[in-house]
């Protein structure tokens, strides 16, 4: 709409662009919707009815379960804890899909650190040095994220392979490394580690004075929530504001311009395969605290999840196109859908059923709205 | 016959016939509409006025299908071949002999080997070869056995011979003249004029979307056909006053390539240098060895005195090369972010402090290029794809400007913009020239070459034929002369022997 006005009414004599915004005026409105991203006001839109229609509408419909969604066991227990590690692992994917690449494999590297976090927080290094400490158990999940995401930009890069294929043979190597690495491929517990599971179960903010809601005293903010919440903001800034965050997007749109604009493809490329993989070791980290133990499986069939959620927030399958944000709220949106179909008492096969037609509907109306935009720009262009 | 496109009149009322048994010979510069003319013939585009007509029977094609059907038949350098399946069944796709649900093996190894009998190319074309094997000349081969098998009555062949040896040129040759001689009519679209006077009966020129003549080959020099293609009336096109200085700021030496034979040249600061030459004569991917886009197998490149060791873009730019490339959509932009990021592309790495982009400092640059450019647009973070063609190939230039390279390479930068962009295109490249900025200006486009050059080169089949001064008195029959030069098929002494062998003298 405000494209097609600025396109048509660009003065005929040669001006110097408007350096400075073209409108003024209901600022803070505006900042919020700049802030939030035009293209993701109908993820916010579909979260709040998603939201109203759980939370208020259950009863006079007559189903039971909608009056439990706003209380502090609800929102704080099932709903912020249950989106960590997808999150997660979607905004690692959404480095990649944007680079207009893909990554299968970050649910199986999940499960490697989620196990080599386990045997270094039960064993320790060296001996048995740093055993128990979070830190170190935090660290060596990273690396080993690291580690395997920089083996798929290898294999991307220098072997030139197809980044689906690529990625979908690691997901298998990955996912018997897990088993490898775990002694005789059995889960390892970490129940006797109570420094490393308060990742899992510990909270912040518990004293703040919080009225009640729903009936349940304010409980603290999750600390694996928090970890989510750190990462979101940092790889949004990296997305934004970094030369590498730029460059991803640049490769995304147009990679042969891209390199003959001066931009090291190969360089670019691992660098994003590892932060992928560095936040999908993360997420096997609080996988095992979560848990309370270093499961091969823990991992498993979750990057079905992330790259679902990246492209239900607006990413496109080219590349080029997909923000942090609407990755963020798309996760929310499906969280807040699965546990509103839990507390309305809505089966498991069902809940499964309308996650897959959200994604399909959801990028079938971004496509018809594109392809739309796309024959208005023709029709400036002709006239 | 007229055809049009939007902004383009490609066609203007072309009337052109072709008897059975003859060669024609359809010649023209680049963008002269030959292309145009096969595609209409072809079916794959329709025209906006005029007819065909076969036989005295008039013909309207809404697809390539009816054409075909009709007899008509064009064949391109690179016909479609279907990669994953050997030549017998690429010949016969479409129509193969079946035997209930399968494919009838046997005869259709005995069709073909018919079908190559009879054409004389059993040794050259083996039936089980996969598609994607072939050679170019083997390509064409197959798609002239489909149209053969086809019956076809009238053969139309686009640049046949860019791709080929001087043998398979002649088997070729051999081929289309045995067809002339069972009544099909051809036409051949070719570059070289040494194979068009040994092959055609009659040249037909186009020139501008018109047909300047038509006449017998054997009325017909090599001077005169040149002065037929070009002959156009001097448009005013900009003129530059030179500010050429005695510095080499690019040498290339002895440049060996996939494509090129050892090229050599040089750029002066404040010259701007034309390469001239024929569509596939090599200059786009000379531009782009250059660049480090493409692998050199031999050759040294030297940037302002200094030898620079140049594997890729990245290391290009550093030695002070800029590179604005002939498919801007393709390769110059990415047309889905904005005008800022397009602009600053090629000198993030310069803007970036502790990772982070210098936001503040990239709007200052930005808008200062912006500005001097006058790209109309209304503000700087609109998308690049919804600016009009001439403002995309600013944002490419005002990308190089701020990277302040030694030397800028811009390959056809006027290529599809307006004509009053165009002026603004030739005024910029004046001024950076005057600044001091060697360019190297590739164009297929003769009088913006010869109105903006300080010198030119001219290319051929991977090779500098030759070098020109700029000014008033270099012509456009000298450059196309040189274009046209042939270094592959033969000299004039070998082309009239050749001919008098085949008894044509």
């Amino acid at each position: 709409m405000s494209a097609a006005d600025t396109t048509t009414t660009t003065p005929t004599t040669p001006t110097t662009p408007s350096v400075t915004r073209p409108r003024r005026g209901r600022g803070l409105i505006r900042r919020v919707i700049a802030a939030v991203g035009v293209d993701n006001l109908s993820l916010v839109l579909a979260l709040v009815l998603l939201v109203v229609v759980i939370g208020n509408l259950s009863p006079l419909l007559g189903i039971s379960g909608g009056q439990f969604f706003w209380s502090w066991q609800n929102l704080m227990n099932s709903l912020a804890q249950s989106i960590v590690i997808v999150g997660l692992l979607a905004i690692g994917e959404t480095v990649v899909i944007v680079a207009g690449a893909l990554d299968i494999s970050v649910g199986s590297i999940a499960s490697v650190a989620s196990v080599f976090s386990a045997i270094i927080v039960t064993q320790g290094v060296l001996g048995s040095f740093g055993a128990g400490s979070m830190q170190l158990a935090i660290l060596a999940g990273i690396a080993a994220g690291v580690f395997c995401g920089v083996i798929n930009g290898l294999i991307v890069t220098i072997l030139k392979v197809n980044p689906i294929i690529a990625t979908l043979g690691t997901l298998a190597a990955f996912d018997g490394l897990a088993f490898l690495i775990a002694p005789e491929g059995k889960p390892i517990g970490v129940v006797t580690q109570p420094e490393f599971t308060w990742l899992g179960t510990g909270r912040f903010l518990q004293d703040l004075p919080i009225p009640d809601l729903g009936g349940r005293p304010w409980p603290g903010v999750p600390v694996i929530f928090v970890v989510l919440i750190i990462v979101a903001v940092v790889m949004h800034v990296v997305m934004r504001y970094t030369e590498f965050g730029r460059s991803i997007y640049a490769i995304g749109g147009n990679a042969t311009a891209a390199r003959l604009a001066g931009i090291n493809l190969r360089n670019v490329r691992i660098t994003m395969y590892l932060i992928s993989g560095a936040i999908a070791g993360l997420a096997g980290v609080l996988l095992t605290a979560r848990v309370t133990s270093g499961n091969p499986i823990n991992g498993r069939s979750l990057e079905l999840q992330a790259i679902t959620a990246v492209f239900l927030g607006g990413a496109a399958t080219t590349g080029g196109r997909g923000t942090i944000v609407g990755t963020f709220l798309a996760v929310l949106l499906v969280g807040v859908l699965t546990n509103g179909m839990n507390l309305l008492g809505v089966g498991a096969f069902y809940q499964r059923v309308a996650l897959g037609i959200l994604l399909v509907g959801a990028v079938a109306v971004a496509q018809y709205r594109q392809a739309r935009a796309e024959r208005a720009r023709t029709r400036i262009a002709a006239a | 016959m007229t055809k049009s496109f939007p902004n383009v009149l490609a066609l203007r009322d072309v009337s052109i016939d072709v008897h059975p048994g003859e060669i024609l010979a359809l010649m023209g510069e680049n963008g002269a509409g030959k292309s145009t003319l096969l595609k209409i013939l072809s079916g794959d585009y329709q025209p906006d006025g005029g007819t065909v007509t076969r036989d005295g029977e008039s013909l309207v094609f809404a697809a390539p299908r009816e054409a075909r059907q009709a007899g008509i038949r064009v064949i391109y350098q690179e016909p479609e071949i279907i990669p994953g399946i050997d030549v017998a069944e690429n010949i016969y796709a479409g129509e193969l002999p079946m035997r209930g649900p399968f494919v009838d093996r046997v005869r259709l190894d005995a069709l073909v080997a018919e079908d190559l009998r009879r054409y004389g190319f059993e040794g050259v074309l083996p039936t089980n070869l996969m598609g994607d094997m072939l050679s170019s000349a083997q390509r064409q081969l197959v798609e002239i056995m489909r149209a053969l098998k086809s019956g076809v009555r009238v053969l139309a062949l686009d640049e046949p011979t860019s791709s080929l040896t001087d043998e398979e040129v002649e088997r070729l040759f051999t081929l289309v003249r045995r067809l002339r001689d069972e009544g099909v009519a051809i036409i051949y679209v070719s570059h070289r004029i040494n194979e068009i006077l040994r092959l055609a009966d009659r040249v037909a020129v186009m020139r501008d979307g018109k047909l300047v003549a038509a006449r017998a080959a054997s009325e017909l020099t090599q001077g005169e056909i040149v002065r037929l293609m070009v002959g156009r009336e001097l448009t005013d096109v900009f003129r530059r006053r030179p500010a050429v200085q005695d510095r080499v700021v690019l040498r290339a030496e002895g440049i060996r390539s996939d494509w090129h034979k050892g090229v050599d040249f040089e750029i002066h600061a404040g010259e701007v240098v034309g390469f001239a030459g024929l569509v596939g004569a090599g200059r786009t991917e000379l531009a782009k060895v250059i660049f480090g886009e493409l692998p050199r197998t031999a050759g040294k490149i030297s940037v302002d005195g200094r030898e620079a060791s140049i594997t890729s873009p990245t290391s290009a730019i550093r030695a002070g090369i800029g590179l604005a490339p002939e498919d801007r959509k393709r390769e110059g932009l990415v047309l889905i972010r904005s005008v800022i990021e397009n602009a600053s592309l090629a000198i993030l790495a310069r803007l970036t402090r502790f990772g982070f982009v210098q936001r503040r400092l990239e709007r200052r640059i930005g808008a200062e290029y912006v500005e001097r450019l006058a790209v109309k647009t209304p503000s700087l973070d609109q998308e690049v794809g919804k600016l009009s063609g001439g403002n995309q190939q600013k944002v490419v230039l005002a990308r190089w400007l701020a990277a302040k390279p030694k030397v800028l390479i811009l390959d056809e930068p006027t290529r599809g913009i307006d004509v009053g962009a165009k002026a603004e295109i030739y005024r910029l490249i004046d001024e950076l020239a005057n600044d001091g900025l060697g360019i190297m200006f590739i164009s297929s486009e003769l009088p913006e070459i010869l109105g903006m050059s300080d010198r030119i080169y001219v290319m051929q089949n991977g090779r500098i034929t030759g070098e020109l001064q700029g000014g008033e008195g270099v012509t456009e029959e000298q450059v196309l002369g040189l274009a046209m030069v042939d270094h592959l098929a033969m000299t004039a002494e070998q082309a009239k022997a050749a001919m008098e062998a085949e008894g044509q003298l």
